[in-house]
């Protein structure tokens, strides 16, 4: 008997907590990120959006970056999952979408759609029905991080050429300091990587040949951009293949190494690990003396709408909000990110250098036009790239695995 | 009574046949449910193309051909492949080599060594979670226990999970390090049950430790080898947890630490930058690793018993 | 000290096993130590003591993460599953060992052949059934798969155990007319204690240690067990070696603990699960 009675009162205890949270908010929605470091700024920002909308409380929910995907497919296939998600762009974005599992936004909904420029609006739309379904929230630019303080002690110059690039690492190899913090540890760091210094050497010209389909990878100013990669490696700190991302972040952090070439994502996260770090974030070394500054710069993704969201409403109001200038003035103060929404001021002097880098910047090519099926052209140049700069391939064989494998489904690189 | 029963079993027969379904149903429907019905499938969603969670499309055998011939799916399955094979014979060579040396030492019952057992033992309770990050920090190229104390003989920072060279072998040592006790403690039971006439008999025909360790022993613990191959030809070929903390989901770097499990979790349930999910393409790998496995144990099993009664 | 060859002999096995006890539980000593110590310290001096217990580490785990909801969904996760699948083989092994039947054979064969599947390959259908059945994410869906994956070795030691039992018990409890559900409870199933103990520890181990199945199974943080957890926790605090020195070392503890009580429970359950 008094077990039976402890069931009961459990059962009307739980039932009683259901009815008494379901009574406390009118509307509880939640958001899912993989930006697990962010969730302070978010919750400032939410804070924000339920003073002007009292019957909405959002929670931020945030998961390992390298299950994201998983969760949210499995949890999205379910019927389950945040009532507003963070999503990557262009590639990644379409799986979900094609499964039918993100709403589409239009003018009527998410009104705040216009303050977005055409090609931010790109990263998140289907190119089967050219709707949208993610608000973008970010353009990431991808460049040098310079210790200005280490430079300084050294009494060397941050350098803008390749040629000034290697006698600068040289003289800072002999002083101690690696020039360089990156290693090959982190495979999506190493994609950016490869971006990073690529991209001046291979210059808009061959974007939109390689687009429109007249060159391949296999194409001799891709090859030889691979080939000046390995020309880092001596610059690079020992034992660099198993540096990862969060080591080099540190390594240039506390000042052992002058340089670290990374994303303007990083700018806030580093300044609250090291508040006292002085550094600008510049455009990695051009070919050539007198070369327009080449950053490379693509939308990372945007916040989507769950379709199978109990309070869809709440959701898209929500993400409404996220479009506005108001939300996009706070969100790239606190985080440190560029808003791709037209009329944000930046008043951060550093950041105000990287939105002008982005008037000249390269697309992350990978990211923007490789995604899209299996297999990816991440994948495939992520696998070999360690190889690479390891010395076991060539940059020949980089070249020709990724174009090879690419053709699978890229029409233009078939036969090549 | 007593014929009490008898008489009602003789009356309702269906009384006593139904507390006996009773007493399996629960096991039978969760076997049924949760094990049997699973199987079945994955061999059926195999031969389906899918999009997204369900499957959208019979397409024969084209799956396993992709997983097998069609680059550069193949080139990645069958590196994959190598790298478990390699993990099996550095596991049995490295991992019960030494199992079997130290349940030999064990065996002379010397002071401390029920002490030893359990010291040996304590890392197998521990989750392969907790095995892989504690040994991924102990393997920092700058910071990592191993680097420091090798640093002091004067040996400079080696990237153990960053080369291709030594990436591979660090996850095995971990792995080792997680597993040494089972084969050990497994191997000297297997000696235990040898009868102490037998080797007492040998000791006074003057067989040396040497003599006695292979002559004696390793022929009369055939049984216990048998189940120590078998658990770690499966364990190779079933290899996640550490490759996946240590190395992640690609095999990093550059795919020289991708094992079959690795490579079927990216490709069913896809990787952050890099893949897409592939259900019938994962369940193709699925299954071929389920065949390979089942029918190399049977195999196995067929001739390493024959091996046991030889002896 | 029959003569100098055995000392020396004795000698030279004492010290392989010393060095073989060092490096089992010198990676664990260090483990413990550093999370003691500040994140500088690690850096700098890896190798010595803490110079001062800092209980830093500690707080921040304890306050800054959901540790001890981990914790807590393990215990309750693990408890259920055990459980259940002492519940259900112990019943279904009864009905085998203890009743003559027409299909008892061919029961005993499909739990038996359970024992060869590695669940691990069937995750995708397994996670479309969970899914239809709405069990994705949450405890039920991944006690079940526990208890699939333990019932077949579970059923075959409890079938082998309770066969051993004498006959005459049951049959004097039957002439006093006690019914079959009293035969099983109260005479037959206390017998059978050492059996489920061994089966409890073969089944608690693996599940408490288990990362797949939580890893595709659960995806809300609430729900996460300790393996999972701990991922979680080690992306939040990538470069605070500290904090993630002791994250590990109190995700160790519970199952250190215990193991160092039951040892010769834990090393005959674990090891007879590969002697089945």
């Amino acid at each position: 008997m008094s077990r039976r009675r402890i069931g009961l009162a459990l059962a009307a205890a739980s039932f009683a907590w259901g009815f008494a949270t379901s009574l406390a908010h009118a509307t509880d929605i939640s958001f899912w990120t993989w930006r697990q470091e962010d969730k302070a700024a978010y919750n400032e920002l939410f804070a924000d959006f339920t003073k002007a909308n009292p019957d909405i409380h959002v929670k931020f929910e945030s998961f390992p970056d390298e299950n994201y995907p998983t969760i949210v497919s499995t949890a999205l296939a379910g019927g389950k999952g945040g009532d507003v998600i963070h999503t990557h762009a262009y590639g990644w974005l379409e799986q979900f979408v094609k499964a039918g599992y993100f709403e589409p936004l239009d003018m009527a909904t998410v009104p705040s759609l216009a303050n977005q420029p055409a090609d931010a609006l790109v990263s998140g739309t289907y190119r089967a029905d050219k709707r949208v379904y993610s608000l973008p929230f970010a353009s990431q630019t991808l460049g040098l991080f310079i210790n200005k303080d280490v430079f300084a002690k050294a009494g060397l110059t941050p350098p803008t050429t390749w040629d000034e690039f290697i006698t600068v690492s040289k003289a800072m190899k002999e002083k101690g300091i690696y020039p360089l913090a990156n290693g090959m540890g982190t495979s999506w760091f190493n994609e950016m990587f490869v971006a990073i210094f690529t991209n001046p050497f291979l210059g808009q010209d061959f974007v939109s040949d390689l687009t429109s389909g007249k060159t391949t990878f296999k194409d001799p100013r891709y090859v030889a951009a691979l080939g000046k990669l390995l020309e880092l490696r001596p610059y690079m700190p020992e034992g660099f293949e198993g540096i990862d991302y969060e080591t080099a972040g540190q390594l240039f952090l506390s000042g052992k190494a002058a340089m670290l070439a990374g994303g303007s994502f990083d700018i806030a996260t580093y300044r609250s690990q090291n508040p006292a770090i002085n550094m600008d974030f510049v455009a990695p070394p051009l070919a050539k003396a007198g070369d327009t500054p080449q950053a490379t710069k693509f939308f990372d993704g945007g916040y989507a709408v769950n379709s199978k969201s109990a309070n869809k409403e709440a959701a898209l109001k929500l993400v409404k909000w996220m479009g506005t200038k108001e939300f996009g003035d706070k969100f790239s103060a606190l985080l440190g990110n560029i808003s791709p929404i037209k009329g944000v001021v930046i008043k951060d002097e550093l950041l105000s250098h990287v939105a002008k880098l982005n008037e000249t910047a390269m697309p992350h090519i990978n990211v923007v036009y490789f995604r899209f099926e299996k297999p990816t052209g991440s994948e495939l140049l992520q696998g070999d790239i360690t190889k690479m700069m390891s010395g076991s391939i060539t940059p020949d064989q980089l070249a020709a695995d990724l174009t090879d494998g690419l053709a699978k489904w890229y029409k233009p690189f078939q036969g090549k | 009574m007593a014929e009490g029963w008898r008489h009602s079993e003789r009356a309702f027969p269906w009384r006593r046949s139904l507390w006996i379904a009773a007493l399996l149903t629960p096991a039978l429907l969760v076997m049924v449910l949760f094990v049997l019905w699973p199987l079945l499938s994955a061999f059926r969603f195999a031969f389906y193309e899918f999009n997204g969670l369900r499957p959208s499309g019979f397409i024969g055998l084209e799956n396993f051909r992709q997983v097998l011939f069609e680059k550069p799916y193949s080139d990645w399955t069958w590196n994959a492949f190598k790298h478990n094979v390699i993990a099996f014979l550095a596991l049995m060579l490295f991992e019960n080599g030494t199992a079997f040396l130290i349940a030999f030492a064990l065996l002379k019952a010397l002071p401390g060594h029920r002490i030893h057992q359990v010291i040996v033992f304590l890392p197998v309770v521990l989750s392969a979670v907790i095995v892989g990050f504690l040994w991924k920090l102990f393997l920092h190229p700058l910071f990592g226990l191993v680097n420091q104390l090798l640093g002091l003989v004067g040996i400079g920072a080696i990237p153990w999970l960053g080369n291709e060279n030594t990436a591979l072998g660090s996850i095995l040592f971990a792995n080792i390090w997680h597993w040494l006790g089972f084969p050990t403690l497994v191997l000297l039971a297997g000696m235990q049950r040898i009868s102490k006439d037998v080797l007492e008999a040998a000791r006074l025909d003057g067989a040396g430790d040497y003599a006695l360790m292979t002559k004696i022993v390793w022929p009369l613990i055939a049984p216990s080898v048998t189940i120590v191959t078998i658990l770690t030809f499966i364990g190779s070929f079933n290899w996640f947890e550490i490759p996946y903390v240590m190395a992640g989901l690609t095999g990093s770097p550059g795919g020289s630490t991708d094992v079959l499990g690795l490579y079927f979790y990216r490709t069913a349930f896809g990787s952050t930058t890099t893949g897409i999910q592939d259900f019938g393409q994962g369940s193709a790998l699925a299954v071929l690793m389920f065949v390979f496995v089942a029918g190399v144990t049977a195999i196995a099993l067929r001739y390493l018993r024959r091996r046991e009664i030889e002896q | 000290m029959r003569d100098r060859g055995e000392t020396i002999r004795n000698g030279a096995i004492q010290l392989l096993l010393a060095v073989n006890a060092v490096i089992m539980i010198y990676p664990l000593f260090v483990m413990v130590a550093s999370s003691f110590k500040t994140n500088a310290e690690i850096f700098s001096s890896p190798l010595s003591l803490p110079t001062h217990f800092s209980t830093a580490n500690l707080e921040k785990v304890w306050t800054e993460t959901n540790f001890v909801r981990y914790l807590a969904n393990s215990v309750g996760i693990t408890a259920a599953s055990v459980a259940l699948i002492l519940l259900f083989s112990t019943l279904a092994g009864y009905a085998i060992a203890r009743y003559r039947f027409r299909l008892s054979s061919l029961v005993l064969m499909f739990f038996l052949s359970g024992m060869t599947v590695p669940l691990k390959l069937a995750i995708i259908p397994l996670f479309i059934q969970l899914d239809t059945l709405g069990l994705v994410d949450s405890y039920l869906g991944l006690v079940l798969v526990y208890v699939a994956m333990g019932i077949p070795s579970a059923v075959f030691i409890m079938t082998g155990f309770l066969r051993t039992l004498p006959r005459e018990l049951e049959e004097s409890a039957r002439m006093d007319g006690a019914s079959e559900l009293r035969i099983m409870w109260s005479i037959m199933l206390p017998l059978a204690r050492p059996a489920l103990v061994i089966v409890a520890i073969q089944n608690a181990v693996p599940i408490w240690n288990d990362f797949f199945f939580p890893l595709v199974l659960i995806t809300s943080d609430n729900l996460k067990t300790l393996p999972q957890g701990l991922t979680v926790f080690v992306g939040e605090f990538t470069t605070d070696w500290g904090v993630l020195f002791t994250g590990l070392t109190l995700a160790a503890l519970p199952i250190t603990l215990l193991y160092i009580v039951l040892s010769k429970q834990f090393i005959s359950g674990i090891t007879q699960g590969a002697v089945k």
